[in-house]
């Protein structure tokens, strides 16, 4: 019975230490991941702007559509939308930000936090990837299988077809739901 | 005495190279060789986990009761992990990016959890830095060749940090154009994987004789 308590409690304390450090870790480096991923937001809206104004971010109810940010032309009228857009990929959930004019054509788009596989499904990072969405879901539909895609695009995504469906489908899903909002 | 330490320390960088002879942490190996910058940033996460765990483990092996040893390893590599996710993801955010799901991977490492339960729990502190140092350069060494072969065959590039106006890509002139596309895909890395073994095993068993 002694020994039964000394290894309980020799496991409690080994893990209370390692808890603290954990924490006082934590307290330290939360801040600046904060902030790190703030800019990495930041940096996303303006990249996919397509130089219209970027206003201020409203949330949804929608759980595929975590916020959305109006675009205003240079009168200050809205002429489209940037969604920041949850998909699913092969290393699970995706944040996508995509911006739209207000018929739903895609301007661009960039994958944001995601757990894919490096070298594969991580490539999709990269903005020249989103290419082959541009100019899509307004008369032309977003390509969400590989073979709406043309040669080169579609061995450009071989090796990682989970995430250009995820990435694909999420934008796809914000181009309704941009044609939904209309002019607004 | 001191050939002994110096063996303890150079044993894992090619007579029992974690990857190549014990086989040891084959995931994260295949997974993250695909460029060299993730080859070098998963070798200094595991070097830096496989030190202190190292430490923590031989200094605490009298304090352990063996029937949770297991466990209370796991504690403290996880703790360990989680401090060097947390560090790299607010000062080095590219590498923790590009490293993804394996750096929490190393928690389940065998090369960490294999070196506490098969040399750090029996020996001294100071072996078991030494032992740590070696296998996680070892280890880094790995990793790195793997993915200086794979990048430069299946991508014609090698990635390296971007510091000042050099972006910290070279690229090969002809592969760049015309790439082994296979080497950059897991059969490719499996594939090598196993010319590389045998090239070690080769090294080792030749000195044995």
């Amino acid at each position: 019975m002694r020994n039964f308590a000394r290894v309980g409690i020799t496991l409690s304390l080994i893990a209370a230490v390692a808890a603290t450090a954990l924490a006082m870790v934590n307290a330290f480096t939360a801040p600046k991941i904060a902030a790190y991923e703030l800019q990495v937001i930041k940096d996303a809206l303006v990249e996919v702007s397509g130089g219209y104004a970027v206003g201020d971010q409203a949330t949804t109810d929608d759980p595929l559509v975590t916020n959305v940010y109006p675009l205003s032309g240079e009168n200050g009228d809205t002429v489209g939308h940037i969604l920041q857009l949850v998909g699913t990929g092969y290393g699970g959930e995706m944040v996508v930000m995509a911006s739209y004019h207000a018929d739903g054509e895609v301007i661009d788009a960039r994958l944001l936090a995601n757990a894919e596989t490096p070298g594969l499904g991580k490539k999709a990072e990269v903005p020249s990837y989103m290419e082959k969405f541009k100019g899509t879901g307004g008369d032309t539909a977003v390509p969400v299988k590989k073979d709406m895609l043309g040669k080169a695009d579609a061995d450009s995504v071989s090796g990682s077809t989970v995430t250009f469906t995820g990435v694909a489908k999420a934008i796809a899903y914000g181009s309704d739901y941009v044609k939904s909002l209309g002019g607004k | 005495m001191a050939g002994e330490k110096k063996s303890i320390l150079t044993k894992g960088l090619f007579k029992e190279n974690p990857v190549f002879i014990l086989m040891l942490g084959l995931c994260p190996t295949l997974g993250v060789s695909t460029q060299v910058i993730n080859g070098l940033g998963m070798g200094v996460a595991v070097i830096f986990v496989l030190l202190f765990s190292n430490i923590f483990v031989s200094l605490l092996k009298n304090v352990i009761p063996n029937s949770v040893r297991i466990p209370s390893y796991i504690v403290i590599i996880a703790a360990f992990v989680t401090i060097v996710e947390m560090v790299m993801h607010a000062f080095a955010p590219a590498i923790y990016k590009s490293l993804g799901i394996f750096l929490p991977l190393i928690v389940v490492n065998c090369i960490i959890l294999g070196r506490a339960e098969a040399f750090a729990n029996k020996n001294t502190v100071m072996d078991s830095i030494l032992d740590a140092i070696g296998m996680g350069v070892g280890f880094t060494l790995a990793v790195t060749l793997i993915a200086l072969i794979r990048e430069v065959f299946g991508a014609g590039t090698i990635t390296l940090m971007p510091i000042g106006g050099f972006d910290g890509v070279i690229e090969i002139p002809l592969l760049y154009t015309y790439p082994v596309r296979i080497f950059s895909l897991a059969a490719g890395a499996l594939l090598l994987m196993g010319y590389l073994k045998a090239l070690f095993e080769w090294n080792t068993n030749r000195k044995g004789r």
